[in-house]
C-alpha cells in the first residue's frame, strides 16, 4: 500500500499524476484494541475517507451523526470511512470511552505519530481526507470541512447547505471531477506532538 | 374577570464557547505557531528590542489565567456549561488557537449589546486590553511564565451555588435530545406542588447537562392552562419555541424576566422584588436545546428560595412588538419594523430583552424623552439567537411620563445570512416556530412617582400598551379583552363596558366576555345588565359546567350584594356544579352566617380551605362562623391565619381586635385596632370601637381623641356622639 501525496490546488487535482511514495512499511497507527493498522483500504474498497476527529473537540462531536449518515450511504459502495484520532491525549482508553458514548461503529485508528495528518496535511478537527484507493495506491482527492454547516467559530447555520465530502465521495465513486472544499475546515487545532 | 396574557417563553441565547474553529487561513495561530509567524522577536533583523519585548510579552501564570477566570471559567469548567475546562494552563494551552479566533471575533464571550448604548451590569464584553493579551499570548506560543504568581483558579461546587433551596422542582421525566438534527425548543412543565404561596427571592436552574443548553426561559402559568392542553403530553415537554397562556382572572402581569443562561446559574432579585408562586401554578421551562452529536438526558431542576417578605415593589413586562407586519419577502436583506409606546406613567427601566429569530439582524431600542433628547436603550448590530440574553441596567433608567419607548429591528432574508433556516430564502411571516420570525424588545418597568390611592398604575401601562397594540391590529381580541379588563380594573367602568362590548361583537357567545363585560356593568351601576350578561354567559357554556363557574359565582354575588333572596340557591347551584370552587363554597357560607346557619358555613369553608389553604378570605369568614357558634379560640385561630396571609387587610385586624375583646384580651384587642387604623386611617368605625376599647381600659383620654377623631371623619357617626357624650358626662 503506498499513499500518494498530492497538493491539492485544482478542481482536477485527481488527474494529476505525480505522487510520492511515504512510509511504505510503517503502520498507519493503533487500533482501540493496540494492533498496528496496516491497511486502511484492501479488497473491494475504491474509495477510503479520513475524519480527523477530537474527542474533546465539540463541533468534531456534533459531526458524529453526519459521519454515520455517510456511511450508511456508502458502506456497500466501496466506501470505507475511519475516524482517526491525532492528539496525544486521545489515547485508546479515552477513545474507546468516546466511541461507545457517541455510539461510533465506523473503524477507528489511533494515529499516534500523525502521520496520517502530515499525511493528508490536515490542521483541524473535525477535517475529512478523501482517497482513491487503486490497487496499493491511495490518492488524495479531496481535502478539507464536511460540510458548511459551520463557516467560523460562532457562525453556524441552521443546517448545512452544502455537503462538500458527501459531493467529493459520490464524485470519485463516478470517477467525476472531485469539487473541492468551499471554506475552510472550522473546529479545533490538532495538537502537535512536540511539548 | 379574566385577563389573556401573550408572553414569548422565547427563545434562545447564549452559550459560552461552544463552537470552535481553525480556519485554514489562520494556521499561524494554530497549536504550533511558525517562528516566522510569531511576534516580531523571532523576525530576523528586529534585534535585541523584539527579544525584550518577547520576555516581557503576557504569560499565562502573570496575565491570561487571571482574564480567563474573570471572564471564561464561569462556563468553562469541569461539569459547567462550556465544551471544555479553562481551569489549568494545560486547558489554555489546549484551546489557546481557538481562545483567540473566538475572542477577536467577540464571538466569546457572549456579549450582544453594543457598548455605548445602555449602561448594563454584567457586562460580559472584553476589554480591549484583555482581547490583545489572549492574542499577544497565542502568537507568543502561549508561555506560561512562573507558576509562583499564578492566580488561584476559582472553584466550582457541583451543589446549589446559593445553598440547598426552599423547594426543588424536578421535570416530571427525563427528555432525551438526539444526538443530530437541528436545535431543538422544548417546554416542560413542572407544578408548584405547595399548598401555600410563596414569594421567591431566588431561583436557579440545572438544566441536567448544561453544554447542550442555549438558555432557559420560565414562565408562570397561573392557571396551569397548559398543562391541561395537554393532559397525556405535559410530562415529556412539550415541543414549541413560544408559548401563549392563559393568565387567570385577576390583574396580574408578568413581572420577571425568569431567564436562564448559562453564565448566571443563579438569579436573584432585587430586594423588595420576589416574585410569586401560589398553589396550582405551573412553571413552564422553555429550553433551546442544542444536539451534541450523541443522545443526552436533560433532567432539569429548578430551586427556588423563598423569602416571607412579599413583594415592595411592583415591577411589570411590557413590550414593543411589531409581529403584525412582519411579512419578509425572499432575498430581501434589508426588512425593517418599527414600533413606539408613550409612557402614560413615570417609570424605571430596570431590564431589557430583545428577542428575534433567525433572520433578526440589527435590533435596536431607545427612548425620546419629554424634552426631545434621544436615550438609547440597547443596539445590538448582530442579533445572534443563539446568545441572546436579558440585559439589566447598572442603574435603572428613570423615564418621565410622555417619553416615547421605540424599537426599529432589521432581518435579513438573504441566503448571505447564514442563519437563514431556508435555502434558498422563503418568505417568512410571524409565529411561534423557529423558522418564523418575531419582533419583540420586552421591559421590565418599575412605576414611581404613583399618587397615594390612585389605582395600580400598572393597570395604566397595560391599557396603554393594549391600545398600542390594537392600533397595529386592530379588532385583535387579546388586546381588546386585556384593555377592556385594564380599564375595568382602574374603575373606568363606562369605558370599559364599552370596550368589551366591542370585543363582544366578534364572539358575542364568548363566555369569558360576556362574564366579564357583566362585571365591568356590575362596576358601572348597571347590576339588572350585569346579571343579565352573567346568565348569557351561563347558557353560553351550556353543559360545560366547568366554563359556567365564573358567571355564576359573579351572579351569585350579584344577587347577593343587592339583597336579592336567589343569591343563595344560585351559590348552591354553582358549588354543585364546581365543587372545588373555593370562591363559591365561602359565598354561599357567608350567606350561611347571614341566616346564622354556622354549622353548614363551618363545613362549606372548611372545604374550601382544603382546595386552596391560602385563601384568606375563607379563614375570615371561618373565623365569623365559630365566633357566631360560640367558639371564639376556633375564631382567634382561623383570623391569625387570614392575618399571616393577608398582613395589610385591616378587616382582618378589625375582626381580631373584636375577637381578642370578646375573650378578655383587651389591650391585644387595642393594639389590633390600631393596626387596623394604620391601614385604614379614614375609618370611622374602627376609630370609634378603638375608643369604646380604651374606654373599657380606663384610657379615658385616649378614648375622647379616638371618638373625637371618628366625628371628624363622620360628623354624623351616631354611636361615636352617644359614646363621646357618656364619656363626658362619666368622667
Amino acid at each position: 500500500m503506498r499513499i500518494c501525496l498530492l497538493r491539492i490546488t485544482t478542481l482536477l487535482c485527481f488527474v494529476v499524476s505525480a505522487c510520492a511514495l511515504l512510509h511504505a512499511n510503517e503502520p498507519y497507527g493503533l487500533n482501540l484494541q493496540g494492533a498496528t493498522v496496516q491497511e486502511l483500504g484492501g479488497p473491494g474498497i475504491r474509495v477510503v475517507v479520513l475524519i480527523f476527529a477530537a474527542s474533546d473537540c465539540p463541533i468534531s462531536n456534533r459531526y458524529v451523526p453526519e459521519i454515520a449518515r455517510l456511511n450508511r450511504e456508502f458502506t456497500r459502495q466501496g466506501v470505507r470511512i475511519w475516524w482517526v484520532f491525532p492528539n496525544p491525549e486521545d489515547n485508546s482508553s479515552t477513545v474507546a470511552e468516546h466511541n461507545h458514548a457517541f455510539a461510533i461503529t465506523e473503524p477507528t485508528v489511533l494515529d499516534i505519530r500523525q502521520h496520517l495528518v502530515h499525511l493528508a496535511h490536515v490542521t483541524t478537527t473535525p477535517e475529512a481526507a478523501v482517497f482513491r484507493s487503486s490497487g496499493d495506491v491511495l490518492r488524495e482527492v479531496y481535502r478539507g470541512r464536511i460540510d458548511d454547516r459551520y463557516l467560523s467559530i460562532g457562525q453556524e447555520r441552521p443546517q448545512p447547505q452544502q455537503h462538500d465530502l458527501e459531493a467529493a465521495i459520490s464524485a470519485t465513486l463516478a470517477d467525476k471531477p472531485v469539487p473541492q472544499s468551499g471554506g475552510p475546515p472550522i473546529g479545533c487545532s490538532i495538537v502537535s506532538l512536540q511539548k | 374577570m379574566k385577563r389573556i396574557r401573550s408572553i414569548a417563553a422565547v427563545a434562545a441565547l447564549a452559550a459560552c464557547i461552544v463552537l470552535l474553529s481553525h480556519p485554514r487561513d489562520s494556521t499561524v495561530y494554530g497549536a504550533n505557531p511558525r517562528p516566522s509567524q510569531a511576534p516580531a522577536a523571532a523576525s530576523p533583523g528586529v534585534g535585541k528590542l523584539a527579544t525584550i519585548r518577547s520576555q516581557s510579552g503576557p504569560t499565562w501564570s502573570g496575565d491570561v489565567a487571571s482574564v480567563l477566570y474573570k471572564n471564561c471559567a464561569t462556563c468553562h469548567h469541569p461539569g459547567g456549561a462550556g465544551p471544555f475546562s479553562l481551569l489549568t494552563y494545560a486547558d489554555a494551552r489546549r484551546w489557546g488557537p481557538q481562545l483567540m479566533t473566538a475572542t477577536q471575533s467577540r464571538f466569546m464571550p457572549p456579549w450582544l449589546p453594543e457598548p455605548g448604548y445602555g449602561d448594563f451590569a454584567d457586562v460580559r464584553r472584553l476589554s480591549d486590553h484583555e482581547r490583545d493579551l489572549i492574542k499577544q499570548w497565542v502568537l507568543a506560543k502561549m508561555p506560561q511564565g512562573d507558576p509562583a504568581v499564578a492566580p488561584a483558579p476559582p472553584r466550582y461546587d457541583a451543589n446549589w451555588l446559593m445553598g440547598k433551596p426552599d423547594l426543588i422542582l424536578k421535570v416530571a421525566r427525563p427528555f432525551t435530545l438526539p444526538g443530530g438534527g437541528t436545535d431543538a425548543f422544548r417546554n416542560f412543565i413542572l407544578p408548584y406542588p405547595l399548598k401555600q404561596t410563596h414569594y421567591i427571592r431566588a431561583m436557579e436552574i440545572r438544566p441536567g447537562t448544561p453544554q447542550v443548553v442555549h438558555h432557559a426561559n420560565i414562565t408562570i402559568d397561573r392557571t396551569g392552562n397548559l398543562r391541561r392542553q395537554f393532559p397525556n403530553d405535559w410530562q415529556n415537554g412539550i415541543a414549541g419555541m413560544e408559548l401563549m397562556v392563559d393568565a387567570g382572572n385577576r390583574f396580574d402581569p408578568d413581572s420577571h424576566f425568569l431567564f436562564w443562561k448559562p453564565d448566571t446559574p443563579a438569579l436573584v432579585e432585587p430586594a423588595g422584588m420576589p416574585w410569586r408562586l401560589d398553589p396550582g401554578n405551573d412553571l413552564i421551562l422553555n429550553m433551546h436545546l442544542k444536539p451534541s452529536g450523541k443522545p443526552e438526558t436533560l433532567d432539569a431542576e429548578v430551586g427556588l428560595y423563598f423569602t416571607p417578605d412579599p413583594p415592595a415593589k411592583q415591577p411589570m413586562l411590557i413590550d414593543l412588538e411589531r409581529d403584525d407586519a412582519l411579512d419578509i419577502p425572499a432575498g430581501d436583506a434589508n426588512f425593517v419594523v418599527d414600533d413606539s409606546f408613550t409612557l402614560p406613567v413615570d417609570l424605571e427601566v430596570l431590564g431589557v430583552y430583545p428577542h428575534a429569530h433567525y433572520l433578526g439582524r440589527d435590533l435596536q431600542g431607545w427612548a425620546i424623552l419629554p424634552n426631545g433628547e434621544k436615550k438609547w436603550l440597547v443596539w445590538i448590530r448582530n442579533w445572534d439567537i443563539d446568545r441572546q440574553a436579558v440585559y439589566r441596567y447598572k442603574e435603572p433608567v428613570l423615564l418621565q411620563k410622555g417619553t416615547v419607548l421605540h424599537m426599529r429591528y432589521t432581518y435579513d432574508n438573504s441566503s448571505t445570512n447564514i442563519h437563514n433556516p431556508h435555502s434558498p430564502p422563503v418568505r417568512v411571516r410571524a409565529g411561534n416556530r423557529s423558522e418564523d420570525e418575531m419582533a419583540h424588545l420586552w421591559f421590565q418597568v418599575l412605576p414611581i412617582n404613583v399618587q397615594p390611592g390612585a389605582p395600580d398604575p400598572r393597570l395604566l401601562l397595560e391599557e396603554t400598551w393594549m391600545r398600542n397594540r390594537l392600533r397595529k391590529t386592530p379588532g385583535d381580541q387579546v388586546s381588546l379583552y386585556n384593555d377592556a379588563a385594564a380599564l375595568a380594573g382602574e374603575g373606568k367602568f363606562a369605558e370599559a363596558v364599552s370596550a368589551f362590548e366591542q370585543e363582544l361583537n366578534q364572539s358575542p357567545h364568548d363566555v369569558r366576555t360576556l362574564t366579564a363585560l357583566g362585571a365591568a356593568l356590575e362596576g358601572a351601576g348597571e347590576w339588572q345588565q350585569a346579571q343579565q350578561r352573567f346568565r348569557s354567559a351561563i347558557d353560553a357554556a351550556g353543559t360545560d359546567d366547568a366554563s359556567a363557574c365564573d358567571p355564576r359565582f359573579d351572579l351569585a354575588s350579584s344577587e347577593f350584594h343587592h339583597g336579592q333572596p336567589e343569591a343563595a340557591a344560585e351559590f348552591r347551584t354553582e358549588v354543585a356544579a364546581c365543587p372545588e370552587d373555593a370562591e363559591a363554597l365561602t359565598g354561599l357560607a357567608q350567606i350561611e352566617i347571614e341566616a346564622n346557619q354556622s354549622t353548614q358555613a363551618v363545613q362549606h369553608l372548611t372545604t374550601a380551605i382544603r382546595v386552596d389553604p391560602s385563601f384568606a378570605d375563607a379563614h375570615e369568614q371561618l373565623a365569623r362562623a365559630y365566633a357566631q357558634s360560640g367558639d371564639l379560640q376556633g375564631a382567634l385561630a382561623e383570623l391569625e391565619k387570614a392575618a399571616q396571609l393577608k398582613p395589610d387587610d385591616a378587616t382582618v385586624h378589625s375582626g381580631l381586635s373584636q375577637v381578642l375583646a370578646a375573650t378578655g384580651s383587651l389591650q391585644q384587642a387595642i393594639d389590633e385596632q390600631r393596626a387596623a387604623l394604620k391601614l385604614l386611617e379614614d375609618d370611622a368605625d374602627g376609630w370609634n370601637n378603638l375608643g369604646v376599647l380604651e374606654a373599657r381600659t380606663g384610657q379615658v383620654p385616649a378614648a375622647r381623641d379616638a371618638f373625637q377623631h371618628a366625628l371628624r371623619l363622620d360628623p354624623q357617626h351616631p354611636q361615636a356622639k352617644s359614646n363621646l357624650a357618656r364619656l363626658q358626662s362619666q368622667n
